[in-house]
């Protein structure tokens, strides 16, 4: 398999090393005003420092990469960023990416609560820090019956969690998007109960495949595809993988989520990709590979059962999709 | 100063003219690969779409001819009809070659299994007759009275696409909302002017 090569940006979109520098500057003159102007018990504390630094060091060099895509060819990263689901910037595929630039990530931070010893909202510069990133090449399969390859960059939630030290009672875990009417727009209306919330079963959550991505293609997550930080489940229907985490809380019953809330009939809490129980109104048997022509078959745990059918066994999954 | 006939075939191609333009507007997109992601869903949404608002417009003429009496809308009805049903036959098509790709054994499976696509293979054989029927010849052939209630199908049609539409739509409906507001006014209309302007047709 030939290596993909990422495509070059165009020197016309690399911020020039002057502005970059001045900006840079700028903010070191900021925090220390900031600093200095705090209680004086602040000053033997160093100013914050912001993910972006944190992750562009933890990107810098080759990174380890595993293809779990059986050698696919990889989605174009154009395709990726412009045909995406994110209904806080609208319901239309090119929504994302044309209100993308709305999104407000820095600084950000997640809260992680509930049935954890270690509780607390956490800058995500420390979220970040001391995880070994990697690449991790999974197939994407949208409910919506379409497909992607995505070179996705991140660390297993299991790695997350387990700094935070779960306790016994700790049997699924949420998560909960950012809530920002006022920049998202889509939040304005009420498509879904905002802001947006997922949850897996705890074994789900610590399996090795699920990561924790805050990047793809070799960069930081672009807005539209959920950054800074977002979840990636590859062998659940795509709207499981929420985006823009902002929350992550342990409980002890299973929790709801706004699809299941939106329409308890067509969204199950598993929505593990499976081409024998289709949604009501479509058939899921087959998927359409973005940038192919045709359709592919769809495979059973989206390609991903010998790592994951155990999780289910016994489980009637036309009853539990 | 041109005579009448001569002033309404003039019409006649400048609203063939205008009925052209979403069809040029779509070659261009493709051509120029302003599609996106996937040009073959776009195009199937495209043509779907423009089918559709061009049947509401269609049912809207008599109402506004109603309204304004101006003659031109009822000259233009029967070419913006015929758009419409243009557009839908190339909806159907674009699903079956583009989305498809002629996957005949999938194309029957679905139109067997999925109500959404045999709401929209009802409502596209319904509007056969009504264009094989929308020449003048057809209408005197067939006697006003006959021909004006064979081409109230075009309400059932109507009814059928925007179910089909409505049934496919995830989360946000707003549109399939508007369509269905646009083709219930105009059903108030179509049957309130029956009831209250007795007999007369149009």
């Amino acid at each position: 398999m030939s290596r993909y090569r990422y495509p070059p940006i165009p020197e016309s979109e690399v911020t020039p090393w002057e502005l970059f520098e001045q900006r840079r500057r700028f903010l070191k003159r900021g925090a220390a005003l900031a600093v200095a102007a705090a209680a004086p018990g602040l000053l033997f504390t160093p100013p914050a420092r912001a993910w972006q630094a944190t992750l562009a060091r933890q990107l810098e060099g080759e990174l380890p990469s595993r293809s779990l895509a059986d050698g696919e060819a990889l989605t174009d990263v154009k395709d990726a960023t412009t045909y995406n689901n994110f209904y806080e910037f609208g319901t239309r595929k090119s929504d994302p990416e044309v209100y993308a630039h709305r999104l407000v990530t820095a600084p950000w931070s997640v809260a992680i609560e509930g049935e954890v010893e270690k509780a607390g909202t956490f800058a995500l510069e420390d979220v970040l820090a001391g995880q070994d990133l990697e690449e991790r090449i999974y197939r994407l399969r949208c409910v919506e019956a379409w497909s992607m390859v995505i070179p996705w960059i991140g660390f297993p939630l299991a790695e997350l969690l387990k700094r935070h030290a779960p306790t016994s009672r700790a049997r699924y875990v949420v998560f909960e998007s950012i809530l920002d009417p006022d920049n998202l727009r889509g939040q304005r209306r009420s498509i879904i109960e905002w802001p947006y919330r997922e949850a897996l079963r705890i074994d789900e959550a610590m399996h090795p495949l699920t990561l924790m991505a805050v990047g793809m293609y070799g960069e930081r997550m672009p807005n539209q595809n959920g950054a800074p930080i977002r979840l990636v489940v590859p062998w659940k229907y795509g709207f499981k993988s929420i985006k823009s985490v902002v929350k992550i809380r342990l409980v002890e019953e299973q929790p709801t989520t706004s699809w299941i809330d939106q329409n308890p009939e067509e969204y199950g809490f598993y929505a593990n990709v499976n081409p024998e129980v289709d949604h009501p109104r479509w058939s899921q048997a087959r998927e359409r590979r973005i940038g192919e022509n045709g359709r592919r078959e769809t495979l059973m745990f989206n390609g991903y059962a010998d790592e994951v059918a155990e999780l289910y066994a016994g489980m009637d999954l036309n009853k539990h999709f | 100063m041109p005579d009448a006939s001569q002033r309404i075939l003039a019409f006649r191609l400048l609203v063939l003219l205008a009925g052209s333009l979403p069809a040029v507007w779509l070659a261009w997109q493709w051509y120029f690969g302003d599609l996106g992601a996937v040009p073959a869903e776009a195009v199937v949404h495209f043509t779907g779409r423009t089918g559709l608002i061009l049947l509401l417009v269609t049912i809207a003429f008599s109402p506004a001819f109603r309204l304004t009496g101006w003659v031109g809308i009822m000259i233009a009805r029967r070419q913006i009809g015929l758009w419409a049903f243009f557009w839908l036959v190339a909806h159907m098509l674009a699903w079956m070659g583009l989305d498809q790709f002629w996957d005949w054994p999938w194309i029957r499976r679905e139109m067997v299994d999925l109500p959404y696509i045999r709401y929209g293979a009802a409502a596209l054989l319904l509007l056969v007759p009504l264009a094989l029927t929308s020449f003048r010849r057809m209408q005197k052939a067939m006697g006003y009275t006959a021909w004006h209630w064979l081409h109230r199908l075009v309400y059932v049609a109507a009814a059928l696409g925007v179910t089909h539409l409505w049934i496919l739509t995830r989360a946000d409906y707003r549109m399939p909302m508007l369509f269905a507001a646009a083709l219930a006014v105009l059903t108030v209309f179509r049957v309130g002017d029956a009831l209250l302007g007795g007999k007369r047709d149009a």
